[in-house]
């Protein structure tokens, strides 16, 4: 049996190790990765940006891993075609593989909205290692940049661009908070307050209209620096070497929609991911909001699984279908997608989309389900920088949200997941004594 | 086959004394004393619950598909040889996301007292007759160290899994 997986991230590294558990036989490996590296930590390149962390020590595996578990790896290299008929992919160089179950790690990709000056040099995407690499460079001889977006992944390139040294970092949020997607004011607001104690300045209501270039025009902030200019110094874009010209289709500076221009020498767009579903439409296999999957994870076509952030999901809330794109989710998919490659047709549960864990400074932050609901009961302790949103639909807890503190998290989640009545439980989860919740669970067998 | 730390709620008094001797055998001392005395406060990875009448100690189960390994962002969380679960002693190190805190649903990971680290049961604290020390600190004998056979690791799962609700 030979097993043919397209991708080397979350889905396709725990695809590799559950085909390799005990009893998976004695089948052959190949793994096809885009991306020249190893696979790594998607979401550790802010540490990389800033300065915090060496690329190695990101890394998902140890470096002997594809070795050990006797993958032949193929990096560097994409999958272009997929031909589902005579079960092939073709790759960029040329070379073809065969493969009797093929599983679509794709991923997804980090959008670039159509922009005037979107394509010019210092307007960066943190999705790659190629990306974070990129912007480390252009960071250190900047001393402004804008962040569009005011979602995980920009407020975590705002913060890594800050503590990378870079002076002036001002997020444009098109929304009238952060975090719309996972936090609700008050939370949002904490992270803010933490975000703004860095530095980091906020524009709200706004969004990028342009992104200027420096031909020809003032080296508005930019530094000059041993001969070279480094953006952002000059914030006014009138200081001593304010009328230098910087090279040209360098990022000089944004206009916000109401034609407000920000000095910026670096831009990075973090306006989220589309799902890498190119190989499999281009196949005839379906797609929606990311490749068709069924409960066992298998695409359209035959033989051919998915898993990942290029898939869609049935949300286990809402019954919606959404796009994947959740470290965790992938994790799990690659398990599962694995399982059904090797035929124990495992069925893959509905799965929570909304699963986010991050930390901005001493801030951590848990949002899990849904934000909003019929009831909603809140805990505020600013004393122990402690605040707890529990959203109920009637006995059932249906989403929350920690900011500050954040153990026992898990338990939340998992009644989220079961759906386990636990109304009268409302004293100790909003307390957050977890372990009373779990354990009464526990004894109620 | 692999032991685990087995739960007779039905004997747990509540004294928490596996909770102490938890955080002893982490500390750097190794003892209660010498852990006092050096300033340290070292965090237990095993907690005693009050649920209704009942008390419980509550801990890391290990689980067979360990959500926390997956949630895992850096890769540190990794299950050992001996089926041991934790986030120490790996190639890589914890970066405090606690993505795996956001996905236990027994509350069994927690931050560490500075909040650098995600902490948990690791099994780094048997005595020279390989017994852990939540076990060995037991008066009661509500925790047990033992093989689990099939049927009942099929039972214990199916009990926690219908607690839990199919995590």
């Amino acid at each position: 049996m030979h097993f043919v997986i397209i991708g080397n991230s979350a889905a396709g590294v725990a695809a590799v190790e559950t085909l390799r558990r005990p009893g998976g036989g004695a089948s052959e490996i190949t793994v096809v990765a885009g991306e020249p590296e190893t696979a790594y930590s998607r979401c550790l390149l802010p540490d990389v940006l800033a300065g915090r962390r060496a690329e190695a020590s990101i890394r998902l595996r140890p470096a002997d891993f594809y070795r050990r578990l006797g993958v032949t790896l193929f990096s560097g290299v994409r999958a272009v075609e997929l031909q589902p008929g005579e079960k092939k992919v073709l790759l960029k160089d040329g070379r073809e593989l065969t493969y009797d179950r093929l599983l679509l790690a794709t991923g997804a990709a980090a959008v670039r909205p159509e922009l005037p000056g979107v394509r010019a040099d210092g307007v960066f995407v943190l999705r790659t290692m190629a990306d974070a690499r990129a912007l480390s460079a252009v960071a250190r001889r900047v001393t402004a940049a804008v962040v569009a977006g005011g979602g995980l992944v920009g407020l975590k390139a705002a913060l890594a661009l800050k503590l990378a040294g870079v002076a002036g970092v001002t997020v444009v949020v098109a929304s009238p908070r952060l975090l719309i997607r996972q936090l609700d004011e008050r939370a949002a607001a904490m992270v803010e307050g933490e975000l703004k104690e860095f530095g980091v300045q906020f524009i709200y209501n706004a969004g990028v209209k342009e992104f200027i270039t420096g031909t020809g025009g003032r080296a508005s902030g930019w530094r000059q620096d041993g001969g070279r200019f480094s953006p952002g110094e000059h914030l006014s874009g009138h200081g001593p070497d304010g009328g230098r010209e910087l090279p040209a289709g360098c990022l000089s500076g944004v206009v916000l929609d109401d034609s407000r221009e920000l000095p910026a020498g670096l831009a990075v767009v973090a306006k989220g991911v589309r799902p890498e579903t190119e190989l499999a439409a281009r196949a005839g296999g379906r797609v929606g909001r990311g490749i068709k999957v069924d409960e066992y994870l298998c695409t359209s076509l035959p033989d051919v699984f998915a898993a990942g952030d290029c898939i869609e999901v049935t949300d286990r809330l809402t019954g919606q279908p959404v796009n994947s794109a959740l470290w965790t989710l992938a994790f799990e998919q690659g398990r599962f997608a694995a399982a059904n490659m090797l035929g124990q047709r495992r069925a893959y549960p509905a799965p929570l989309t909304r699963l986010n864990s991050a930390r901005f400074g001493a801030v951590d932050v848990i949002s899990v389900g849904r934000l909003d609901g019929p009831e909603v009961f809140t805990l505020d302790d600013p004393l122990s920088r402690t605040y707890r949103r529990l959203v109920f639909d009637g006995d059932r807890l249906a989403g929350f949200i920690l900011a500050g503190r954040v153990d026992g998290a898990g338990v939340y989640t998992a009644l989220v997941k079961s759906g386990r009545p636990v109304k009268q439980h409302i004293r100790a989860l909003l307390g957050g004594r977890t372990g009373e919740v779990a354990v009464s669970g526990l004894m109620a067998r | 086959m692999p032991k685990q730390v087995l739960i007779r709620f039905e004997r747990c008094v509540g004294c928490r004394s596996c909770q102490l001797a938890c955080a002893v055998a982490h500390s750097e001392a190794k003892s209660l004393y010498g852990a006092v005395l050096n300033g340290e406060k070292p965090r237990a990875r095993v907690f005693v619950h009050q649920a209704g009448e009942h008390k419980a100690p509550l801990n890391c189960r290990h689980c067979q598909d360990a959500p926390c390994i997956d949630a895992c962002i850096a890769g540190a969380m990794h299950r050992k040889a001996d089926d041991t679960v934790t986030n120490i002693g790996g190639e890589q190190y914890c970066t405090a996301c606690w993505m795996c805190v956001m996905v236990c649903p027994y509350g069994a990971v927690r931050s560490d007292a500075a909040g650098t680290m995600a902490v948990k049961c690791d099994r780094e604290c048997k005595d020279d007759q390989g017994v852990p020390a939540c076990v060995r600190a037991c008066p009661t004998g509500a925790l047990v160290y033992a093989e689990v056979d099939a049927y009942s690791a099929g039972r214990r799962q199916g009990v926690l899994l219908q607690a839990l609700g199919g995590v």
